[in-house]
């Protein structure tokens, strides 16, 4: 079998997968192959130019200056995991002579592939997410033809012509269905790939998500916060100005992970930085609501996302995060105000509001919950401040 | 007769032709006021015309005189439903002056809205109504049913009405002498011009005979007199033309009419000028007189209606001198500083060598700051136009809008100071296109499509530091999709063991710096 060149999987699989486009996915990529390409990477500069501009386009609309970025061995092997990953739900791996054995051992490969070292470099993880961003939204188009006598299911394939000719005579019908992340990375042989795979690209995490993508480990992601530029970049890009149950959906998914990480042993710096990131969240819902012509008036983000009607659809998270302000006013009131709130009257006023109306809406043993679970994370204040 | 109090957010009403206004205030579209005088219609005008403008409701407004079914009479004013805060002022005033105020579409009008109930009421047992009533109007106990008796047209109305003498009213401050008019005898003209020229009053004259519609009115000729426009006239001559016989003097009210000075029209004329025609000029006179003049007012100034002295024994001729062609007539428009108050900045040019800085605040900026923004990049600089809160981007020149579109530097106005609207033309500007003017160099134009909104993605492909960018705005990726590609019967076949069964590291192990 001939030997496939690097830039054959540049050009058809990793330059899509960044800039868009079709995805071209094979055979699966033993390791052995990998390394070679890395090898090969000198040969192949201008597929490789042409994906690093793609991934500075990217990162143009996160960072001022994007850094310059180079595919290396490891973004390479992050890409041929994923592939790999892709290919357990190709047709062609759920034939019936594809055994048990030979599905497993293209898992442990692809796992081996994207377990990567972790990374909290600027430059690097930037460079990951870059690559990575589309994953939650890759799709595939299935194409079902039926025709008078029988129907044949393609999955992300074109159906034979054979099939699809004389259409009036054979009565051809054809359906188009388009799978997404659920369908290709939630199922229970892709899972653990892609969750290891999220792990390598905190950002990514952060700002994106997906039903049924594994939760965000802020211990993993909360170095991020102490970038002030990536970390604004991700709190803009989590707070749309869309319809308010828009605008809190990825707050709530970060608060949530909030949550599970208060379960656990987190170091309190982290806690704190966590904490931080999500009143500041809070502070840019009333930023959207400084132009409003009473100043007093109650927040309709607010009584719209904490109605009593439709408390069964209130996104997880959402109390936390909503909750969150008060919580921290009880534990370490430094933390419960962002710096520079005052210096903006109106922005001040709207902030006393929304703090108002989610005690009013969530009540004060919801609050009182949180600022006990705080407590068991962070000092008092006095105790730092000596 | 039940009225159902309108709720918060009701979209769906018995009473026909009545919507919610976006107050969610029931709002047919016109308003009815009905009075039991005519004196109370007049005092409901007068009331709202020294409040706001006539003219806004001039369109749509009729003053009719209707019978009940007992045969009492009313006077009803209908007025187009402008906003919901229009008829809120009329309806407070109508209940002042002892009227009531209703609100439908043609046939029924149901009262508007009161303390009682914000959002106004509904009407929800409206019946056949009787053949012989033209409109009916459903109050809180009752529903009046009217016959249409005739038509007040306003402007007849105004015209009926007699102006009034104001106690001290002939007092006139500085601002009130500055424009005034006098109408002169024929035969005192020529000495008031010469009065008023040699006190340096700047004036101009000129001769008026009232239109008449009488073929028998002989004597219009004889009411004719001259009409002169004086400013800044001093108090002492104002003093002396009010005690002269054969002057009167008048003060402007509006564009198209004068009235006496020392005397008030009802109605405030200068918030009714749409009832005027174009081409004429009313003098309201004490005593019901009213003259109709041919307008605009063709006046001369009176500098050079003064006396001529004539020697034409002693001949002087011109010496002859010799000259080149005419020089073209043309003015050349430059900036200088603006007299007047402030104007509302509403867009700033940022130098092309700024952009990198414009870039750091957009993006460190929340999104929710920057919306309403748009932005353009020229070969002359950054041009960002919003619609508030321009202060959040504190680089490059402000600019406050002349006319829509057409932008100048904040405290900075075109001379020679030309209306806008001739300005525009002179520079070709027109909707869709727009025109700046900058401290430095020629105006420049820009075509409103060329702005995009702004946002990260206007300037993501901005290098920092790195002039001379133009095409800035970055393309979104396209979709990423998955096509599985044909792999043969034997694509596995050969495919290795991982190296290594231990596949996950530990956590927090093995980071890469």
């Amino acid at each position: 079998m001939a030997q496939t060149h690097v830039r054959v999987f540049l050009e058809r699989f990793v330059k899509p997968l960044v800039a868009g486009g079709e995805l071209h996915v094979g055979a699966p990529i033993p390791i052995a192959d990998v390394e070679r390409w890395d090898t090969e990477l000198d040969a192949a500069t201008v597929e490789l130019v042409a994906v690093d501009e793609a991934r500075t386009n990217v990162l143009s609309t996160l960072v001022v200056r994007p850094p310059s970025l180079v595919l290396e061995a490891d973004d390479l092997q992050l890409a041929a995991g994923l592939h790999n990953a892709l290919f357990l739900v190709h047709p062609r791996a759920e034939l019936w002579s594809v055994s048990d054995r030979q599905r497993r051992r293209i898992i442990d490969n692809a796992l081996t592939l994207v377990s990567q070292p972790l990374t909290r470099e600027r430059k690097r993880v930037m460079g990951r997410h870059a690559l990575l961003h589309n994953l939650f939204h890759l799709a595939r188009r299935d194409t079902t033809v039926s025709w008078w006598t029988g129907r044949a299911r393609f999955q992300g394939q074109a159906p034979s012509k054979r099939l699809t000719a004389w259409r009036g005579i054979r009565r051809v019908r054809e359906e188009h269905t388009d799978v997404g992340f659920e369908e290709l990375f939630a199922v229970d042989e892709t899972k653990p790939i892609i969750a290891t795979l999220l792990r390598r690209t905190p950002l990514t995490m952060l700002l994106d998500s997906q039903p049924g993508a594994p939760q965000l480990h802020w211990e993993d992601a909360v170095f991020v916060l102490r970038d002030a530029e990536l970390a604004r970049a991700v709190a803009y890009a989590l707070v749309p100005a869309t319809s308010p149950s828009e605008q809190v959906r990825e707050p709530s998914r970060l608060a949530a992970a909030f949550e599970q990480m208060l379960e656990r042993a987190p170091d309190e710096a982290d806690v704190r930085a966590v904490a931080a990131f999500l009143v500041h969240l809070c502070a840019l819902f009333a930023l959207a609501e400084i132009t409003m012509r009473e100043p007093n008036a109650k927040s309709p983000l607010i009584s719209t996302v904490l109605a009593s009607e439709a408390a069964g659809q209130r996104p997880r998270g959402l109390q936390t995060l909503l909750a969150l302000p008060g919580a921290l006013a009880l534990v370490d009131p430094r933390l419960s105000v962002p710096p520079g709130m005052g210096s903006i009257p109106a922005l001040a006023q709207r902030w006393k509001v929304h703090r108002a109306q989610a005690a009013e809406l969530l009540s004060e043993p919801v609050i009182d919950a949180l600022a006990q679970r705080l407590r068991r994370h962070l000092r008092p204040a006095q105790a730092i401040a000596v | 007769m039940a009225l159902e109090h309108v709720a918060q957010g009701q979209t769906r009403f018995f009473t026909p032709g009545v919507a919610p206004d976006p107050r969610g205030i029931l709002l047919g579209r016109s308003c009815l006021m009905t009075f039991p005088t005519l004196e109370g219609a007049v005092s409901w005008l007068r009331l709202y015309a020294s409040e706001a403008s006539l003219d806004e409701l001039m369109s749509g407004l009729a003053i009719t005189k209707a019978r009940t079914a007992l045969g009492s009479r009313e006077i009803l004013i209908q007025i187009p439903a402008v906003s919901s805060y229009a008829a809120d002022r009329a309806a407070r005033l109508a209940r002042l002056v002892g009227g009531a105020m209703y609100t439908g579409t043609s046939k029924h009008f149901v009262k508007y809205r009161d303390d009682r109930s914000p959002y106004g009421y509904d009407a929800i047992d409206i019946g056949t109504m009787p053949a012989s009533t033209d409109f009916m109007v459903h109050g809180d106990e009752f529903t009046q049913g009217y016959v249409h008796e005739g038509d007040l047209p306003f402007d007849r109305l105004l015209f009926r009405l007699s102006v009034r003498k104001i106690p001290g009213a002939d007092r006139l401050s500085p601002e009130d002498r500055a424009d005034l008019f006098l109408a002169v005898a024929h035969g005192l003209s020529d000495g008031i011009i010469r009065y008023l020229w040699r006190n340096r009053v700047e004036a101009q004259a000129g001769l008026f005979n009232p239109r008449t519609t009488s073929a028998f009115d002989d004597h219009a000729r004889d009411r004719g007199y001259m009409l002169i426009r004086v400013r800044n006239l001093p108090e002492r001559i104002l003093q002396l033309f009010l005690g002269t016989p054969g002057i009167d003097v008048f003060k402007p009210a509006g564009a198209s009419a004068a009235v006496a000075v020392g005397y008030e029209h009802p109605i405030d004329l200068a918030s009714c000028q749409s009832v005027f025609a174009a081409e004429t000029f009313h003098v309201f006179w004490p005593g019901d007189r009213v003259d109709q003049l041919p307008g605009p007012l063709a006046l001369s100034d009176i500098g050079d209606l003064t006396r001529v002295d004539m020697e034409l024994d002693k001949p002087r001729f011109p010496a002859e001198h010799s000259g080149g062609a005419p020089n073209p007539i043309g003015v050349e428009l430059r900036l200088a500083a603006a007299m007047g108050p402030p104007r509302r900045v509403v867009a700033t040019l940022i130098p092309v060598a700024h952009a990198s800085r414009l870039k750091r605040i957009l993006f460190a900026l929340p999104p929710v700051s920057l919306r309403g923004h748009r932005i353009a990049v020229t070969d002359r600089g950054v041009l960002v136009v919003g619609t508030e809160n321009l202060d959040v981007i504190p680089l490059g020149q402000l600019l406050c809008e002349l006319t829509p579109g057409l932008l100048v530097p904040l405290g900075m106005d075109v001379v020679p100071r030309v209306s806008p609207e001739v300005l525009a033309r002179a520079l070709g500007h027109a909707t869709g296109i727009i025109t700046v003017f900058t401290p430095e160099g020629a105006p420049f134009q820009i075509p409103e499509s060329a702005f995009t909104t702004l946002e990260r993605r206007a300037l993501a492909k901005l290098e920092p530091d790195r002039a001379g960018v133009e095409d800035l705005a970055a393309e979104p990726g396209d979709e990423a999709r998955v096509i599985n590609d044909a792999v043969g019967r034997f694509a596995l076949w050969g495919f290795p063991d991982a190296a290594d069964r231990k596949l996950l590291p530990p956590s927090g192990g093995g980071e890469t710096k």
